[in-house]
């Protein structure tokens, strides 16, 4: 129940996240939007971990967080080397 | 789950859905990045304190070592992206700027010592 709940309001972070990163003005709010609604995946998939006691999952929370540093590192290298905003 | 945990997820989520509304909704690039890099890591970290409550052992120490990875790459990855941010537009709505006078300060220092190294240039044998 509560868990459900929680998921919702993860869902609902990210759906807001979503609407920036399709809205946004320059590059850079659509990666730092793209890092928010990964933070919202982890934290959905983090309430998955605690509803159900499997420690699977975890794993998989490891990945997402690389990945999302790796991803805005090389984007905002990126940004900077082209010069456009 | 028990009460402790839920409560610790319920808040992660509002602060995650709280991440959200002021990258929604606030004006400049600045004022968002501010609102989804500095409250997405504190979501996380509340989500996990309440996953470890519930999971307990190893699980624990590994949404703990995930936490903590995510809270020194996220503050690093979002400063980046302000300062990629900094250089690309211009910032005149700011009121302080420490970053455009640290870069003037530095570009002064690089052209006087320049000018030294050029100046000294000829007068090396001793």
């Amino acid at each position: 129940m509560i868990a459900d709940i929680a998921v919702a309001i993860f869902l609902l972070a990210g759906i807001l996240a979503g609407i920036r990163l399709m809205r946004g003005p320059s590059l850079a709010d659509r990666v730092i939007s793209l890092d928010a609604a990964l933070v919202a995946l982890m934290g959905a998939i983090g309430t998955r971990v605690a509803e159900t006691g499997d420690s699977l999952y975890i794993g998989v929370l490891v990945v997402i967080a690389i990945v999302a540093f790796t991803a805005t590192v090389a984007l905002s290298r990126f940004i900077e080397t082209t010069g456009r905003p | 789950m028990n009460v402790v945990s839920s409560v610790f997820i319920l808040l992660g989520a509002l602060i995650a859905l709280l991440a959200g509304i002021g990258l929604l909704t606030f004006s400049t690039p600045y004022a968002r990045f501010h609102a989804a890099g500095k409250a997405s890591p504190i979501a996380f970290l509340m989500v996990a304190i309440g996953a470890g409550i519930e999971v307990g052992g190893r699980g624990a120490a590994e949404l703990a070592i995930v936490a903590a990875a995510l809270l020194l790459t996220l503050p690093a990855s979002t400063h980046l992206l302000f300062r990629a941010t900094h250089r690309t537009t211009v910032s005149d709505h700011l009121s302080v700027d420490e970053l455009a006078a640290a870069e003037r300060e530095l570009a002064a220092y690089e052209s006087a010592t320049e000018q030294e190294l050029g100046g000294g240039g000829d007068g090396d044998q001793h």
